[in-house]
């Protein structure tokens, strides 16, 4: 398909030709596609990062039983032709009016009742939030709804009120007029998707590639080495929305549904490299147990619900928060290329600061982690200013073998201490063939304080990302020791 | 009185419909306005070039300071600050150039053409290299009673030292905007998001040389202010004016989040160096205080924000010997503005943890302190500056927080876990509040209304209040409702809009309700007595067997009639219409100003407070004294309110207040760089509280059978203080941390008390335990 894209708003399939519209661009967000029409200027922009929640919007897809799965995301990082095939949700959808009279839906009555909104800013937001509660969950936990909104920020409410509208509303069950209409939906969304012809959006300085098959996404990134792959975007539009970074080409993978497998194989577990955060999350809790621990604080649940471990792995940040676990956990990633394939450590793919070993023909496909026996413990940590809804001015992840009393194997990889995700080797050798007692841990944190020289930066000073990362070798010890 | 009645824009805003600025509707005649500002903090600007930022394609305006066509300066209080920097620049973000363009790429674009040559200048960042400069604002102020140098060499104990509280980023959720319209010949509108709309219109009337009849200022409402409206709302609504005057087309400015965080000033930072005696029971003898603030680079309202920072530095408690010095010093940052507190926060924080100090010196519980010094009921209740404490909540408050929260049975539990954890460590804390209300600038309690009841019975209600989410609106239309003894729903409140209330003074101060709720009811009071004329000649014609008398006639539930003969009787829509026939005014102005205040600035004396507000939290922390991170366990919370006039309202402010202040006392944190530029800019560095940094277990109330006298409907400010509430989340991390040494050493500490703060100085005391 040339220059289109489609998608369902308002109950209607809206196609978008953009050779028609020269102000719309392929890699115009959602929030300012939507609030350039006077009926969807509910959404709002509150920082234009990923931070506030203020333009949380739902998407509707198609999952398992053809039955739709309600997902919030934030609409200032997400490109237009990202939500081809999908249902867009917005504030302006949930109250129904019928003989001239206005019904608001239960989540939104019940955010009035509780005086949940003041200067009303955040609210559309924050009532995207609380449907997207709605939809998912049946008496959500106060831990469930809080997971939820840590992505909407509130300067004037103190949130209490908006707690207990989402305890009120979703009480019973999550019937409203999105179920009445959801086959009807399911047909629309089936019909855009049942075609699969590469979307190319091109104008006179841009070109947007959204395949839908990985060999149709590798023999794009063959012909378009320079293009920018984005999967979730999260990472990718930062550079756009705050840096007004200019994108000519872009390779878009959020399309490829092979990439959003997860397999059980042999001794391990692969995740397509377009498994969502959140997703991973999910899946990990008894299967990676650190790994879900440090996920749990991992940005909020819009970003979670799109970013992926593609991109994590990807953009090789040294604050990426899937790394030190990854480490820990020995990963590997699958890279594929359209005449080759790889399987490289993941120790191996992280080459430098926000570097990995990535030819500009290939891709990331799959990350696989071996499964774990239960020989050994792994735990991760993250530390940063705010417990929610942060970056990490400091994680690690440990991993402990001891035979006998002694250590027999140990990995300690932290997040935010260099340039890039690196193992504390000097204190690993120390460690190695002692015995794991509190002694030797102490005198293990003296050589880890100065195995690194980390940054001061807007996040914390140096001393503290080294006092932080000696003590997180202690409470990992003291952990231990308690189970 | 009914706490059924939600925010009167409620539904508007969960279906968003709500209209912001930015979401006004307008023509494709709609320019875009972008401001250029200054990339040092001190500099001289040497040459300016903009011609090739003209050609740009959609491009229809550069301004800079020589095209200003009035005066070039947006200082409010005094003319210090120029509207765009001509010859030098004094901080990072300061405007030096306008643009108005068709769309943000042609802004983008002229942006980078645009040209400047500086050659910069020493900047002064920090308080106290601005102390060692001497480059200060205006000359100090001091508050003093007694002898205090005697009486603190008199105290048994005594304690020097200094504070540090850091400034706090408003961080309302829409940022700073103004769509400015050009009309007929020199007249301009402009929608503003302004907590002061009357002096946006004075400043926009300056910038552009006209005089104030020309220029309507309109907020519909703002999304936040916090107090970073009050006067900083007013640069871009003079910047969109400015370039909407030079293109004759309406021009809208809505800041991006990073470029409001560097431009705008912030809450105060400050720098206290105290010296307080006390004696082996804990009483505060003598206390002296100098409280050093960093004004950035102008004027702005810094010395009225000092002055109620000094009028708050006793916080709630009775000090013999007293003396209270404040400076404000110029720095090379933005103009620090008003926050929530309006410097009140930063000069009870110093003796909040002094009482804490002493507490810990004393080996004694710091509640106990606290009790020992409030101001008495029928003695030792006069403040510092002279004004007695009258109607004092303190103690009735104190009584039923420490028992409701179970104060005692949990300090056990806590000691206890103390002693069985190593590393996580729980700690509590109970603070006062006693706050001030009036403008402490005495002429500004004013306010004025416009009250319109039209002939099918539907009212009408304008005043001088802004509404920025805190529910002024709604209150006034209750207040209306309440004197007209009409239902809410046939009465609308508006936009506040110069055209319509003059001459108004900013929503600030938590005064809003106060005075516009009395200068609403100043103008129902004037429409019914002429109403109640034509109700008795009504009776009279209806009823001639009974005479009405004036003082027996009331307006109840959309009826009047007289108490003394209930079946006299005659709908409130009906009675319009007569009026309205018999050519009576259905509209009226109201006016109100509070009596009884004045403040002495010089020999820093007198009555500058109407009444005060109280005030009292209890919180619970624990800590990871290994990494530095906290939990709020538990708040508990009573503030008086007087009658609440809306309880959910109330609550509201009361829970919003205090999330506020627990923000900047954790998690909040300005950090600059060496040359002046703010690091934390944006909300990835920047954090305010999330939903998951509200206590666990939050538990609040207003205190019950609390009227109060001679303001409207007997109700209480409420705006800001319970911000000040959050001191006992920084004290109880305060004493988390203090707990890491088993009490027995005084931890370093700061404000905010960041995960750093926690971490360094835990493993500070580690230290200290390891040498002894
Ligand atoms: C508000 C906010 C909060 C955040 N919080 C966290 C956090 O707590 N912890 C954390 O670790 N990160 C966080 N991030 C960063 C980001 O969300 C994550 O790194 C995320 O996993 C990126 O995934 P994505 O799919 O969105 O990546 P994208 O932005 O799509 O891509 C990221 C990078 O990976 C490359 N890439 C993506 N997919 C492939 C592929 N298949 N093959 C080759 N290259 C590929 C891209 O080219 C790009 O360089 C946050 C971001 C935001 C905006
Ligand atoms: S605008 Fe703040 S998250 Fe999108
Ligand atoms: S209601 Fe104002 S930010 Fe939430």
């Amino acid at each position: 398909m040339k220059n289109t894209i489609r998608f369902v708003l308002d109950g209607k399939i809206r196609e978008v030709d953009f050779s028609k519209y020269p102000e719309l661009k392929p890699t115009t967000t959602v929030l300012n596609y939507l609030r350039s029409f006077p009926e969807h200027k509910g959404v709002k922009e509150g920082c234009a990062e990923g931070d506030c929640g203020a333009c949380t919007i739902v998407i509707a897809e198609i999952g398992e039983n053809e039955k739709l799965v309600y997902k919030t995301l934030d609409s200032c990082l997400v490109f237009l032709p990202m939500i081809h095939g999908k249902q867009l949700i917005t504030v302006e959808n949930l109250a129904i009016t019928e003989n001239n009279e206005k019904s608001l839906h239960l989540v939104q009555q019940l955010l009035v009742e509780t005086n949940g909104s003041q200067c009303g800013y955040c609210t559309p937001g924050i009532v995207m939030s609380l449907f997207g509660i709605y939809k998912n969950h049946q008496n959500p936990t106060k831990e469930i709804i809080e997971d939820a909104l840590t992505g909407n920020l509130c300067r004037c409410t103190g949130y209490q009120p908006i707690i207990e509208a989402a305890q009120k509303a979703c009480v019973n069950n999550c019937e409203d007029h999105f179920s009445k209409s959801e086959k009807e939906v399911v047909e629309l969304l089936k019909k855009i998707n049942s075609n699969t012809e590469t979307i190319t959006i091109k104008n006179k300085s841009q070109k947007y590639f959204k395949p839908f098959s990985i060999s149709e996404a590798l023999r794009l990134r063959n012909e378009n080495p320079n293009a920018i792959i984005i999967n979730g975007s999260t990472d990718i539009a930062l550079r756009q929305t705050k840096k007004n970074e200019f994108f000519a080409e872009i390779l878009d993978l959020s399309g490829v549904s092979e990439l959003k497998n997860i397999k059980v194989e042999n001794n391990s577990i692969v995740f397509g490299a377009g498994i969502t955060i959140e997703q991973v999350r999910n899946y990990s809790i008894e299967k990676f147990p650190a790994l879900n621990k440090i996920l749990n604080v991992f940005g909020s649940l819009q970003i979670r619900n799109i970013a992926t471990i593609g991109g994590n792995v990807g953009s090789a940040s040294p604050i990426g928060d899937t790394l030190p676990v990854l480490f820990a956990y020995c990963a590997k990633i699958k890279l594929q290329s359209e005449n080759s394939e790889r399987i490289i450590a993941i120790e191996d793919f992280i080459i430098g600061y926000r570097q990995a070993d990535i030819k500009n023909d290939e891709l990331i496909t799959e990350v696989i982690i071996p499964k774990q026996d239960k020989t050994g413990v792994v735990n991760s940590y993250k530390i940063s200013k705010r417990k929610d809804m942060d970056i990490s001015t400091v994680s690690s992840a440990f991993k402990l073998k001891l035979s006998g009393e002694s250590v027999s194997e140990i990995l300690l990889a932290f997040g935010g201490m260099a340039a890039v995700t690196k193992r504390a080797k000097e204190t690993e050798k120390l460690l190695i063939g002692k015995k794991w007692n509190r002694e030797n841990v102490e005198t293990a944190m003296k050589i880890l304080e100065k195995e690194f020289t980390p940054l001061s930066d807007a996040r914390s000073e140096a001393e503290f990302r080294s006092t932080a990362a000696k003590n997180l070798l202690l409470k990992f010890y003291l952990e231990t020791k308690q189970n | 009185m009914s706490d059924q009645i939600h925010h009167n824009s409620a539904i508007s805003h969960v279906t968003g419909e709500s209209v912001y600025i930015n979401d006004m509707l307008m023509s494709s005649q709609l320019l875009f306005g972008k401001v250029v500002f200054s990339k040092y903090a001190h500099a001289k600007i040497k040459k300016i070039n903009i011609k090739k930022a003209l050609k740009v394609k959609g491009v229809h305006a550069v301004i800079i300071a020589k095209n200003i066509p009035g005066e070039n300066q947006m200082g409010p209080v005094i003319h210090d600050e120029p509207c765009l920097a001509e010859k030098v620049v004094t901080f990072v973000g300061q405007a030096i150039a306008l643009i108005a363009a068709e769309n943000k790429d042609a802004l983008l674009q002229a942006e980078k053409l645009i040209e400047i040559e500086y050659e910069t200048l020493d900047a002064i960042l920090d308080i106290e290299t601005s102390i060692a400069k001497n480059n200060i604002l205006a000359p100090q102020r001091k508050i003093e009673r007694g002898n205090v140098d005697l009486a603190l060499k008199n105290s048994p104990h005594t304690f020097k030292g200094e504070l540090k509280t850091n400034g706090q980023e408003h961080w309302y959720l829409e940022t700073q905007t103004a769509l400015a319209v050009p009309g007929e010949g020199k007249e301009i509108m402009v929608h503003a998001s302004s907590q002061n709309p009357t002096e946006t219109q004075a400043i926009v009337a300056e910038v552009l040389g006209i005089s104030k009849n020309e220029v309507e200022v309109e907020v519909k409402r703002m999304g936040g202010g916090f107090g970073g409206k009050e006067t900083q709302g007013n640069h871009v609504a003079a910047w969109a004016a400015l370039l909407a005057n030079a293109t004759k087309r309406p021009v809208k400015i809505h800041l991006f989040r990073d470029d409001d965080q560097i431009m705008t000033g912030k809450r105060h930072r400050c720098l206290s160096k105290y010296e307080i005696g006390f004696d082996e029971a804990g009483k505060i003898l003598a206390y002296k205080v100098e409280i050093n603030t960093d004004a950035g680079a102008a004027f702005d309202l810094s010395m009225a924000i000092l002055e109620r920072a000094m009028l708050h530095a006793d916080s709630s408690y009775f000090i013999p010997d007293v003396q209270i010095i404040g400076r404000a010093w110029k720095t090379n940052l933005p103009s620090n503005t008003a926050y929530r507190g309006f410097g009140g926060p930063q000069g009870m924080a110093v003796i909040e943890n002094l009482i804490d100090m002493i507490a810990r010196y004393l080996k004694k519980d710091s509640a106990e302190i606290r009790l020992l010094n409030f101001y008495n009921i029928d003695k030792n209740n006069f403040t510092p500056y002279g004004q007695k404490i009258d109607s004092n909540r303190l103690f009735v408050m104190y009584d039923q927080l420490i028992k409701s929260s179970e104060y005692s049975k949990r300090r056990n539990e806590i000691d206890k876990f103390n002693n069985e954890n190593e590393f996580v460590k729980r700690g509590m804390a109970i603070t006062p509040v006693k706050f001030g209300i009036s403008f402490t600038t005495s002429f500004l309690n004013q306010a004025g209304a416009l009250v319109n009841i039209y002939t099918d019975g539907t009212v009408l209600v304008n005043h001088g209040g802004t509404e920025m989410g805190q529910g002024l609106h709604t209150k006034m239309l209750q207040v209306a409702s309440v004197e007209l003894g009409i239902s809410p729903d046939r009465i609308k409140v508006n936009a506040t809009n110069t055209s319509k209330v003059p001459n108004t003074s900013p929503t600030a101060a938590s005064s809003g309700s106060d005075i516009n709720g009395m200068a609403v009811k100043n103008a129902t009071d004037i429409i019914k007595s002429r109403l109640v004329e034509v109700v008795i000649s009504e009776f009279e014609r209806l009823y001639p067997n009974n005479k009405s008398l004036n003082e027996n006639i009331v307006f109840e539930n959309n009826f009047i009639f007289d108490k003394l003969y209930p079946q006299n009787k005659i709908s409130f829509n009906e009675i319009i219409k007569t009026a309205y026939i018999k050519q009576v005014s259905l509209s009226s102005t109201g006016y109100y100003k509070t009596p009884g205040i004045y403040f002495d600035r010089d020999k820093g004396q007198g009555n500058p407070f109407y009444y005060f507000s109280y005030g009292m939290s209890v919180s619970e922390v624990e800590i990871d004294s290994l990494t530095g991170q906290y939990k709020l366990l538990r708040s508990d919370i009573l503030n008086d309110v007087g009658n609440s006039i809306n309880e959910g309202i109330d609550i509201g402010q009361v829970e919003g207040a205090f999330i506020q202040g627990v923000g900047w006392v954790t998690t909040e944190e300005l950090k600059w760089d060496k040359t002046g530029n703010l690091t934390t800019h944006s909300p990835d560095t920047y954090k305010i509280p999330t939903v998951n940094d509200i206590p666990k277990d939050f538990r609040v109330e207003l205190l019950k059978n609390a009227p109060n006298s001679g303001t409207i409907l007997k109700s209480k400010a409420v705006g800001e203080p319970p911000f000040m509430l959050a001191f006992s989340v920084w004290l109880a991390i305060k004493d988390a941390i203090s707990a890491v040494g088993n009490h027995t050493i005084e931890p370093d500490f700061t404000l905010p008390a960041t995960y750093e703060v926690i971490l360094l100085s835990s493993e500070k005391i580690r230290n200290k335990l390891k040498v002894k």
